[in-house]
């Protein structure tokens, strides 16, 4: 008998299966219940699942060592495809060598990456054409046009004259579409980049720091691209510092210290494993005591504190009408309320606190 | 397929050098050097030398000035779109590591070739006006074999591009064995050669037997199979460096020396190959 864990082709959630080598079954999904074909080899209990590939990027094992020292250690993960993954991690975390070895840039000392299926080291042209990538360090030909560099790339990418100049429009370089990359500024060379990495519209995109650079309109340029990505079906892999970008667009992230993947989820899951609550602020016209002991009378409050007309209440997601009634059953008026989910920040500093 | 790519990269390289304006300084380096050369050249005589006159008179130059050349433009070619950031996306794309080596040698290649042909060439065309019954193939085959000799010393120089991580090393690396090919190892084995036969015969010009190990050690100095190679094709010359009358054995052939230039060319893209398979970018 083999047993292996497979992928429901439906509803995405891993289930065990199990057969005999030789053996093709039609088998439910635990979760969804819709049938998923899987084939059992007969050949020395090695299992072939009829599934199709659905991740767009598979890391598995991922280990890179310097001088004896772990830049990378054991990490895994896999991206779906359609997914936005958010990739972060403190400076000299490992997150830029992880992504370098996903392309091939960086040979890792253990491993195996694939995109689409495709291993890197193995079939790495192929995996590339699949693949728009935006580098940490931006760089050009310096004495090429913008133009010019981007009619190089796009020759590699079997992407047209046009498309080039739609894209140096659509970044905001048209006026310097002329102008040597020598002569450009750091954000405008970060832009031409990104014009870059969206060549030959490929489906899967790795962006390493896209927002590094750019001026505020830039940052929400990028963010805004990110989205219309998506939302034409391609997979976004990004690594940023910026935790409010990361979280404003990303349906999942991994979280990467000291060159170890320490958290993979939604940033709700990761919050929910790390017991972090949401906060409640509500602002009064006047806070009473019989206001305050009404809040932390009720089950699931953790923590209370008033500075002036405000109240900070640390409580479970699902009693927020409960605070609310009793903060008007005890004759508080509520002039405003807000409500704050666990952050990303507050997240990450907890999975990579020293 | 591979050829696309290669070609787009070989064009890169030569479009970027065009801009650099790398091909018109060298094209006219070589012509004012060869119209020099031949005007001024010889000490026998005055006025326009004959075209194996002036070949003979600037083999010595170019032996040292091309290899120079070769390593200037191909020092950088790899370690420097490293340290820039820019190999990172260019291996990023549909591309692989062979293909940008192979791309980056034709590219680098024809700037090197095309400049020595023009510079070498607008030379040679106004000596042929000016002399009679110009040797126009044997002019040739000097501007071929000396695009062999740049072409060895650049594969070298991008071997050593793939070698060290910064290009101050590579530079210093690639020198290092400029100095080695063109200054120690002739030195080496004229040495030896004077430990053996005697300094007097060879002052003298007198006929004096040269042993057998000698014309090996020449194969293993680009410098020498190119004054070889040069020597059998357009006749046997003496340089200002070199007052030997030497007379070849049979195995020398202008086909022998244009092979080693060739196993030149390959052991040190091999070895650059090697050696960028292996590197992270």
């Amino acid at each position: 008998m083999i047993t292996k864990t497979v992928e429901c082709r439906y509803c995405k959630s891993d289930f065990t299966v199990t057969g005999n080598p030789g053996e093709k079954l039609s088998i439910p999904c635990f979760n969804c219940n819709k049938k998923n074909v899987v084939t059992f080899s007969d050949k020395g209990g090695e299992f072939v699942e009829s599934v199709p590939v659905s991740y767009a990027l598979e890391v598995s094992g991922l280990v890179k060592i310097y001088k004896n020292v772990k830049a990378v250690d054991n990490i895994s993960f896999k991206v779906r495809k359609g997914e936005v993954f958010g990739f972060l991690g403190p400076n000299g975390a490992g997150k830029t060598t992880t992504i370098k070895s996903m392309l091939d840039l960086i040979h890792g000392d253990a491993g195996q990456i694939t995109i689409n299926g495709l291993d890197v080291r193995i079939n790495g042209k192929e995996a590339k054409k699949l693949v728009g990538y935006l580098p940490e360090k931006v760089a050009f030909y310096d004495n090429l046009t913008a133009l010019q560099n981007l009619l190089f790339y796009a020759e590699m990418k079997h992407a047209s004259k046009d498309e080039c100049k739609v894209l140096i429009e659509e970044f905001g370089l048209g006026d310097a579409v002329k102008k040597k990359v020598g002569t450009f500024s750091k954000g405008m060379v970060q832009r031409l980049g990104v014009a870059r990495t969206l060549l030959g519209n490929p489906p899967i995109y790795i962006l390493d720091e896209p927002t590094e650079g750019l001026d505020a309109r830039g940052v929400v340029l990028i963010r805004n691209k990110i989205k219309e990505l998506k939302q034409q079906g391609a997979t976004i892999f990004v690594s940023s510092h910026i935790l409010s970008e990361i979280q404003a667009v990303c349906d999942r992230v991994g979280i990467i210290s000291k060159g170890v993947l320490v958290a993979q989820d939604t940033v709700a899951e990761l919050s929910k494993k790390l017991n972090l609550k949401p906060k409640l602020t509500l602002e009064l016209e006047k806070v009473s005591d019989a206001v305050v002991d009404a809040i932390k009378k009720i089950s699931g409050i953790y923590d209370v504190k008033t500075i002036g007309c405000m109240i900070h209440v640390v409580c479970d997601s699902n009693i927020s009408a409960k605070v609310i009634v009793a903060i008007v059953n005890a004759g508080g008026n509520i002039v405003n309320l807000q409500t704050q989910t666990p952050s990303l920040e507050e997240v990450f500093l907890k999975y990579t606190e020293e | 397929m591979f050829s696309n790519i290669l070609f787009s990269i070989a064009k890169k390289e030569f479009m970027d050098n065009i801009r650099n304006k790398w091909v018109l300084i060298l094209s006219v380096i070589f012509a004012i050097l060869t119209i020099v050369f031949s005007l001024f050249g010889s000490i026998f005589g005055t006025g326009w030398q004959d075209i194996q006159g002036t070949v003979s008179s600037m083999i010595a130059i170019v032996q040292i000035f091309i290899p120079i050349i070769a390593i200037i433009l191909g020092y950088s070619a790899i370690i420097g779109e490293i340290e820039r950031g820019s190999m990172s996306s260019l291996l990023a794309l549909p591309t692989t590591r062979l293909e940008v080596l192979v791309g980056k040698l034709f590219g680098l290649g024809s700037i090197l070739a095309v400049s020595i042909l023009i510079g070498f060439g607008i030379a040679g065309v106004i000596i042929a006006v000016n002399i009679p019954n110009p040797d126009i193939v044997g002019f040739l085959i000097f501007i071929g074999a000396t695009i062999l000799l740049g072409l060895v010393f650049l594969s070298m120089a991008l071997f050593f591009s793939t070698l060290f991580k910064k290009r101050s090393s590579a530079i210093g690396g690639a020198i290092f064995l400029w100095i080695l090919f063109i200054m120690i190892i002739p030195m080496i084995v004229q040495g030896l050669l004077i430990a053996e036969v005697g300094i007097e015969p060879l002052m003298t010009g007198e006929k004096v037997q040269i042993p057998d190990w000698y014309y090996g050690a020449q194969l293993v100095d680009p410098g020498s199979v190119y004054n070889s190679l040069i020597a059998l094709t357009i006749g046997s010359m003496s340089t200002p460096g070199n007052p030997l009358q030497i007379t070849y054995p049979s195995y020398y052939s202008s086909g022998l020396m244009t092979l080693i230039f060739i196993i030149w060319i390959a052991i040190f893209f091999v070895l650059a190959y090697w050696r960028f398979s292996k590197k992270d970018i």
